[in-house]
């Protein structure tokens, strides 16, 4: 292990300045959100304080991904037309996107393709939710999909210098990336997106989806679905070339994902067909 | 500057000298077919291997995208004799559960690429296939040159 990488990601986590910051009115919708005695009058009037989010929030209330047909020009008209969870939904989206767009250059990733990923991740696990008549977490893995990657923003300049030796250690060990990631700096991206998260006040089940989507049998039981969820859509997002970076595909698909979530291989199949479709929907979102 | 071209999954391209025609790879595999006279070419990123139900998006599956390129080319002027191809992707997952036929499906994408080939009597000239890596390629339409990015590394083949 490089001690001198790992002390300096040590001296990051520890230090909350050095993590990336969020609008706090995020985590406190998103909070809202789940608790009941909250009424939607308490979100919109929490949303409107920011004005310029405001803004970019009802540009993608009317965007094509969103929209449901008639104009919507304001956030109470927003959670009236949309519902509560899929407003929260586009709260995170604007508040999110300034720090998963910009260039992840120790994962050779351009502007924008984190982003991308995040969103096409977001959307195909959203999709499985659904189609599994998972409605009510299909919002959770929404959410876990946008940012399930966020570690690497911060990790990247480490893994930048480290990537000789954390591809070596994935051929010679045979072992996943995320894990030589570990082996050599003493942390892998998902571990520090986990820090972040918590910086950020997210709840648990967003939590473990950081933490675990590389390992989803290791999650909290009580919420290995969603993470399995958001497991599988990563996987095959990137075998579809999306937002591949110089990790590639050293990456695994867990048995016991696709057991938890119950996806057949016919099904797993149709949703790799469907990855051209995923990349024109999240067009107007880019 | 050359114009660069980027090709989509599930889509097909063709220009001419000195367009640079790019794609990103992952299992999905990338077609490159040059006509060395005309300067003339074209790319199909194909995502799947067979079509099953015809007539629909003909782009995404390799049995019927390639026939689809090389029908492009030929309008645009190339000459099957011409023509030569390098193919480039088919990467697969890392580790994959022995249940995952999905894992399986660079392998598959590789086979019936070279079987379309074969059967349209184009040769491959040059393979950058398999593995783990994701491929960045860019195909130089001036030469017919492909340049493969993958891991941090970058490759050029010249043969056409």
């Amino acid at each position: 292990m490089d001690q001198n990488i790992k002390q300096r990601i040590d001296t990051v986590i520890a230090n909350l300045d050095q993590l990336p910051n969020l609008p706090e009115v995020a985590s406190k919708v998103i909070n809202m959100v789940s608790n009941p005695d909250i009424s939607f009058k308490q979100v919109a009037q929490e949303i409107v304080k920011n004005q310029a989010m405001t803004t970019n929030i009802l540009k993608l209330c009317n965007s094509a991904y969103f929209s449901k047909g008639n104009e919507i020009t304001s956030i109470d008209r927003a959670i009236v037309t949309l519902g509560l969870k899929e407003v929260k939904d586009i709260v995170l989206l604007v508040a999110a996107k300034p720090v998963l767009e910009k260039p992840v250059v120790g994962y050779d990733l351009g502007q924008g393709d984190l982003w991308k990923q995040g969103l096409s991740v977001a959307t195909m696990s959203r999709d499985i939710a659904l189609n599994k008549k998972k409605k009510d977490i299909a919002d959770v893995v929404f959410t876990g999909g946008i940012i399930h990657n966020v570690g690497k923003v911060v990790i990247a300049l480490y893994v930048q210098q480290a990537f000789k030796k954390i591809l070596e250690t994935v051929q010679t060990q045979n072992i996943p990336f995320h894990q030589a990631e570990k082996e050599i700096m003493g942390y892998n991206h998902q571990e520090v997106g986990e820090k972040i998260l918590e910086k950020w006040n997210f709840p648990p089940v967003l939590r473990s989806i950081v933490r675990f989507y590389q390992e989803p049998e290791n999650a909290p039981p009580e919420h290995r679905l969603e993470v399995s969820i958001v497991h599988i859509a990563n996987a095959i997002c990137l075998m579809g070339g999306i937002g591949i970076g110089n990790d590639g595909l050293y990456h695994e698909i867990k048995d016991a994902a696709i057991k938890k979530t119950g996806l057949t291989q016919g099904e797993l199949e149709n949703l790799y067909a469907r990855v051209p479709d995923i990349l024109n929907q999240i067009r107007d979102l880019q | 500057m050359s114009e660069i071209i980027t090709v989509g999954v599930a889509q097909i391209r063709h220009s001419s000298s000195p367009a640079i025609l790019r794609t990103i790879l992952g299992s999905c595999v990338g077609i490159c077919i040059y006509d060395r006279v005309k300067k003339i070419g074209g790319m199909a990123h194909i995502l799947l291997p067979h079509n099953l139900k015809r007539g629909q998006s003909q782009e995404k599956y390799a049995d019927t995208a390639i026939p689809l390129l090389v029908n492009e080319l030929t309008k645009a002027g190339a000459k099957i004799e011409n023509l030569s191809a390098k193919i480039a992707g088919g990467a697969s997952m890392f580790k994959f559960g022995t249940n995952v036929m999905l894992g399986q499906i660079g392998e598959r994408n590789i086979e019936q690429t070279k079987l379309e080939l074969e059967k349209l009597k184009i040769s491959v000239v040059v393979e950058d296939l398999g593995g783990n890596f994701g491929r960045v390629i860019d195909f130089y339409l001036e030469d017919g040159r492909m340049k493969v990015k993958a891991g941090g590394q970058e490759k050029i083949y010249y043969k056409v």
